[in-house]
């Protein structure tokens, strides 16, 4: 195959993790073009790529989801490479497949890849062809079909969308009487996320921890995998702390689990990087699914593999061999901050950022796309940052990550950094206690403590009496109560208080 | 200054006197002495018993917004308790997020029980059901499936339920 340059790449995301992208192409010399939505015209990814694109309103299936609209502004400004990021078109077939018609060079493993691995029922055939073991499951939404499957496996059995990934739809049903009823919801969340109601019902492990294997092919047969994440901690079935290397996880049980997610991805001519997800309990482990892209928690294998894997991805994308990595050192951990109300069933949040203050210091990143003025509403995902430290081991990862946490200030979003702080410090997490169980078992129902109460007081009554913060202008007050604002800059957001005030 | 923290706790709280860098905050009967630092950018350290807090603050239409540290609180004015009403857990049944109206399952003059679904709204791709936290009576249904609504809009009112006498009981205070 022959080497391609990528000259110019059309990062197809938004958030973070754009931003994450447009930085690596920005240092191999790669000309980047961003794409938005009409709500996100004052975004960071926008400001720091080289040209950006308007692809459509806020409604991003009209927008980020709008594949004839991103290929269009990848031919206008000649982009030779589309990277998908996560999310979104990330794991399209139908959006891969676009991208090369078009001649453009997708940074992705290829359309029919993609689409045999995308989809949980074909994927566990590509498994169980490669000897890896999966967890007892059917695709079926019929209620007869699965209360049989029920009766030979017993309950509780999880069901789930077939098509996309991310736990969308997930459901743990724990008896006859209830099945029914989760079956219809689970298929109106799958038709809802994904446009395909299909439904995948499998055995439900107890007590399992969820552990993924990262993997990174080349178009010449070359594949690698660089070790393993911990992803146990999750709520709504969504992670939100991971970390490398899983703790207590035995060397025979990783050496086993990287042997089958490299068999299971060169059975599936996999190319670019991927991740193989993996439920464990004990020393026993059972293939998941495969995330046919970059995922949110990469870098902690980035800071223990001095790797990075969005250059990594550029490489093979352009027709690169991967190489043989250096060991892995330390440990890593990262903390996805969202804007949820973890005291109130995570309700999603929305808002203006007003003040942000990052954390910094040896081992400690910020991959982000807040900044004061950043408008966060209720179009996309709530994911505001990710925090990730690393240590030289899990100790001292564990304790810069309190310590960034404790520096870390978000005002005018509600969002989990406090709640992330509590877990973090806490003796169960200490103790690697970890299951995706975890929150039900230690932080079901968490309540802030009592201790910055009287902080909180004294703030909220010097900010009522005016000595404190700002006065939020009443348009920008409007929009923070709930109407969604269009196309509005920072600075207009800012504008009609002084932002760097001091008390009287 | 009636506040309601967002626990649902009221809170009487006062700033009582302003003395350079020392603060005193009154919350109900008792008081609260600090001192207070501001700093070069927003914020301040508020420094109470010995203990250092690293505090923000914002004011907006219908709420205060502090940070202490990565912890986040929101103060409301205490007016918006009074919406609810003798007999009802809740009065209104309003968006917990932005979302979609998936399904409105009550129409008016429905007679509902706790925990009864009431509507179904999605919001960053999850379905939250709205329950009935008390007996009550559909007095108005607000909205209709398929309808985008902000966070705390109103979606369906509520009635106190006929009492055991059979008679309304007290109408709603408006």
């Amino acid at each position: 195959m022959k080497k391609r340059t990528i000259a110019k790449l059309l990062v197809a995301n938004r958030g973070e993790i754009a931003l994450r992208i447009i930085r690596t192409a920005r240092t191999r010399g790669i000309k980047t073009v961003a794409i938005f939505s009409a709500v996100d015209a004052a975004s960071l990814h926008v400001a720091l790529a080289d040209e950006a694109r308007r692809v459509g309103p806020a409604e991003a299936a009209k927008s980020y989801l709008n594949i004839d609209a991103i290929v269009a502004a990848a031919r206008e400004t000649e982009a030779d490479a589309i990277h998908p990021g996560y999310g979104f078109l990330s794991e399209r077939p139908e959006f891969a497949r676009a991208v090369a018609d078009a001649g453009i060079t997708f940074v992705g493993p290829r359309a029919d890849v993609m689409a045999a691995l995308g989809d949980k029922v074909s994927a566990r055939k590509i498994a169980t062809a490669a000897a890896v073991p999966v967890v007892p499951g059917i695709e079926t939404g019929d209620v007869k079909a699965v209360r049989s499957f029920a009766a030979e496996h017993g309950y509780p059995i999880l069901v789930k969308a077939a098509a996309g990934g991310g736990g969308r739809g997930m459901r743990v049903v724990a008896d006859d009487k209830s099945l029914e009823s989760a079956l219809e919801a689970a298929s109106n969340e799958a038709r809802a996320a994904f446009g395909d109601g299909r439904i995948f019902v499998e055995k439900y492990l107890t007590r399992p921890r969820h552990i993924e294997i990262q993997i990174l092919g080349d178009e010449h047969g070359g594949m690698v995998a660089l070790g393993e994440r911990d992803c146990s901690i999750q709520r709504r079935h969504q992670k939100i702390i991971e970390e490398s290397p899983a703790p207590g996880l035995a060397d025979t049980t990783r050496a086993q689990m990287i042997a089958a997610a490299l068999s299971l991805a060169r059975s599936a001519g996999y190319t670019n990087a991927g991740t193989a997800e993996f439920m464990v309990e004990g020393d026993k482990f059972y293939f998941l699914e495969v995330n046919a892209r970059l995922q949110v928690e990469h870098p902690v294998t980035e800071l223990r593999y001095g790797v990075d894997l969005v250059a990594a991805q550029l490489a093979v994308a352009s027709g690169g061999r991967v190489s043989e990595l250096p060991a892995p050192r330390g440990a890593a951990i990262e903390c996805r901050i969202y804007a949820e109300d973890a005291e109130h069933d995570f309700r999603p949040a929305i808002g203006t950022v007003l003040q942000l203050n990052v954390p910094s210091g040896p081992g400690v990143r910020f991959d982000s796309h807040m900044a004061p003025g950043a408008v966060v509403g209720a179009w996309y995902d709530g994911m505001l940052g990710k925090l990730i430290c690393y240590g030289e081991d899990r100790e001292q990862a564990r304790a810069r990550m309190v310590a960034a946490l404790d520096e870390f200030t978000l005002l005018g979003v509600i969002n989990t950094a406090a709640y992330l702080r509590e877990i973090v410090a806490s003796d169960a997490y200490r103790d690697a206690d970890l299951s995706t169980h975890f929150i039900e078992e230690h932080f079901k129902n968490w309540r802030g403590g009592s201790e910055s109460d009287d902080a909180a007081l004294v703030a909220a009554a010097m900010t009522a009496a005016g000595a404190l913060g700002a006065r939020v202008s009443s348009t920008e007050a409007a929009m923070n109560d709930g109407r969604v604002a269009r196309d509005r800059s920072p600075w207009n957001e800012l504008a009609g208080f002084e932002l760097w005030k001091s008390s009287r | 200054m009636k506040l309601k923290r967002d626990s649902g706790e009221e809170l009487d709280l006062e700033l009582v006197a302003r003395d350079g860098a020392n603060v005193r905050v009154r919350v109900g009967e008792y008081e609260i002495a600090a001192e207070v630092q501001s700093l070069s950018g927003d914020g301040a350290i508020v420094t109470i018993g010995g203990r250092r807090y690293r505090v923000a603050g914002a004011r907006r239409n219908s709420s205060i917004l502090v940070a202490v540290g990565p912890r986040n609180f929101e103060f409301r004015p205490a007016e918006e308790a009074r919406r609810r009403q003798r007999g009802l857990a809740a009065a209104e049944i309003v968006a917990p997020m932005p979302g979609k109206v998936l399904n409105v399952m009550v129409r008016e003059g429905d007679r509902v029980d706790t925990g009864q679904p009431l509507a179904v709204l999605e919001a960053m791709k999850m379905e939250t059901t709205l329950a009935a936290e008390s007996p009550a009576t559909v007095k108005r249904v607000c909205v209709t499936a398929g309808q985008m609504v902000d966070h705390g809009a109103v979606l369906i009112e509520l009635s106190p339920p006929p009492d055991s006498s059979g008679r309304e009981s007290v109408p709603p205070e408006t």
